[in-house]
């Protein structure tokens, strides 16, 4: 047996990282910088100066971040009591086979261009769209209800389709990861079925129900497209606030901005890491058959 | 029926109606696409004249290229990201690491590897979009790989050495053989990930354009036309047919184990 010399094998078993490290974590270490950097016409300086912060935190853009909290929470709040039922369905209910199926039936709209998928909804919602032509014609409304699209419930509808459908996955893992022993014990001892969800299925599922949560957040709070095509003109949340920066060439406020979402999104990853085994997480599938 | 069963069927209800829902904004562009502006009668007119905009016909030029390298680069860094996670016994801050892409918002991620690139001195190519269609796909990649890999039996492994096999021909000879099926459909799912993705390259893509930045710069700049509605059916129908690909693909290999 020849093996292959240690530094090969372990050069090629960290390319992935290495990759990861300047393509990531090097952009992301240039953003938090540019962030606090001067500007100097259209481009920047390296300084150290919080303006930037400051214009985003005390002008109409604070009104942004808290508009973009709250609707990211509702979201995810939203999201989660609709992928939930559905996960734990495939999960307990359904055999492994038809779970993987309809999975992969709620993959497939994920997978297809959210911007393409809002523009239809935008169609779907509008005043001469068919929602609104069917509810005039079963008589619900007289004339046509203008508050489907750009508002609040339109941005909504808008978030939820287009990162709901893949926060089914990592709740549906660590559902299906949940040994059925216990839960069969919890029925042996007496508990009624709601205890037993309440008490064993649910305290289980919870790095999955985080991942959701992190992955549904983090989609919805630095959303871009989405209130630009279901918003209408003014909906501000957080991404488009820092494309329009972007627009007019501020990149330290842009940065600045971008910072913020990132830094929000490294807390609450971080939180899961300290919190919960990823590998618990991610079910059975880390759990190799090692030998000593 | 008993209350259970009710209950099952109920769920189902529920399920479809939420499927319904997620699917429903995939049939307007259909429509539009093959509808005369004038009369509303049925036209293909709209994809007959795709062919005369060479603006967009370079943008599905760029697409398809993107999209072949992203799919080529992905899945090997993807399947040695999910061996050397196996090899160190899933550490843990190498899984979070390798799934942080997913959590990265589109414009953040976009933004942040657009300034690198300019802090850098590199100039927007077709080269800056391949890295942030890797980097966005390269989560989903790792994940698909690593559930077939957990149905391979690292014995196997154990018995090539014994019979006197290196590390690297028993890779080949007997565990690639295995979970080839897995890296195809990372290959594939890379491929609809890039295809389909708008924010990230439209920060970096600097005067090149995809298909996908195509729709999303006309939509800003004069509103969606038959003719855009046309393109989307297309990415619509492509990514359907991808899709099924992997679909064989993956019951071709339920039926060999």
């Amino acid at each position: 047996m020849r093996p292959n010399p240690p530094l090969v094998r372990y050069g090629l078993l960290a390319a992935p990282i290495v990759f990861i490290a300047v393509f990531l974590i090097g952009p992301l270490a240039v953003m938090f910088a540019w962030g606090f950097w001067e500007r100097v016409g259209f481009s920047v300086r390296p300084a150290f100066t919080l303006e930037h912060y400051a214009a985003f935190l005390d002008g109409a853009r604070l009104f942004v971040l808290e508009r973009g909290l709250v609707v990211a929470i509702s979201v995810t709040v939203i999201s989660l009591l609709i992928a939930y039922p559905i996960a734990y369905f495939l999960a307990i209910r359904v055999k492994r086979e038809v779970a993987r199926a309809v999975l992969l039936l709620f993959t497939v709209p994920f997978l297809v261009n959210y911007v393409i998928r809002n523009f239809a909804l935008a169609y779907l919602l509008s005043r001469s769209g068919p929602i609104n032509r069917a509810l005039i014609d079963i008589g619900l409304v007289d004339k046509a209800v203008d508050w489907l699209l750009f508002s609040d419930f339109a941005v909504f509808t808008g978030l939820i389709a287009s990162y709901m459908p893949f926060m089914i996955y990592p709740l549906w893992l660590s559902l299906a990861g949940i040994d059925r022993r216990l839960v069969e014990a919890s029925w042996m001892l007496g508990a009624p079925p709601i205890a037993t969800f309440l008490k064993i299925t649910l305290p289980l599922s919870m790095p999955g129900v985080f991942a959701a949560a992190i992955f549904g957040f983090v989609g919805a709070f630095g959303e871009s497209a989405v209130p630009i095509i279901l918003g209408g003109v003014g909906y501000q949340l957080m991404g488009n606030t820092i494309t329009s920066a972007l627009d007019v060439l501020d990149y330290p406020l842009a940065a600045a901005m971008s910072s913020v979402v990132v830094a929000m999104m490294l807390v609450l990853l971080a939180a899961w890491y300290m919190v919960f085994d990823i590998r618990s997480f991610l079910g059975k599938i880390t759990r190799w058959k090692f030998r000593p | 029926m008993t209350a259970r069963r009710i209950g099952f069927w109920l769920c189902w209800g529920y399920l479809g109606l939420v499927l319904v829902f997620l699917y429903m904004p995939l049939v307007p562009p259909f429509v539009f696409s093959f509808t005369d502006k004038v009369g509303g009668g049925p036209t293909l007119a709209w994809y007959a004249a795709l062919g005369d905009n060479r603006v967009l016909m370079g943008a599905i030029r760029a697409s398809l290229l993107v999209a072949v390298i992203t799919a080529v680069i992905t899945p090997p860094l993807a399947l040695l990201a999910a061996m050397g996670v196996r090899e160190l016994r899933a550490p843990r801050a190498i899984l979070l690491l390798v799934l942080m892409p997913l959590f990265i918002p589109g414009v953040s991620m976009g933004l942040a590897t657009a300034f690198f690139f300019q802090q850098l001195g590199i100039a927007p190519s077709i080269w800056t979009i391949v890295v942030v269609h890797v980097m966005w796909s390269l989560p989903f990649a790792f994940l698909i790989i690593l559930t077939v890999m957990a149905t391979f039996d690292p014995v196997y492994l154990e018995a090539a050495y014994v019979h006197g096999a290196g590390r690297w021909r028993a890779f080949v000879d007997v565990e690639l053989p295995l979970i080839r099926p897995g890296v195809m459909g990372a290959a594939i799912f890379s491929m609809i990930l890039s295809f389909n993705e708008t924010v990230r390259t439209a920060l970096v893509q600097g005067p090149w354009n995809t298909v996908q930045t195509y729709i999303w710069s006309s939509y800003l700049q004069i509103g969606l036309s038959p003719t855009l509605h046309a393109v989307m059916s297309i990415l619509i129908a492509l990514t359907l047919g991808l899709v099924t690909l992997m679909l064989a693909l993956a019951l071709r290999r339920g039926r060999r184990v």
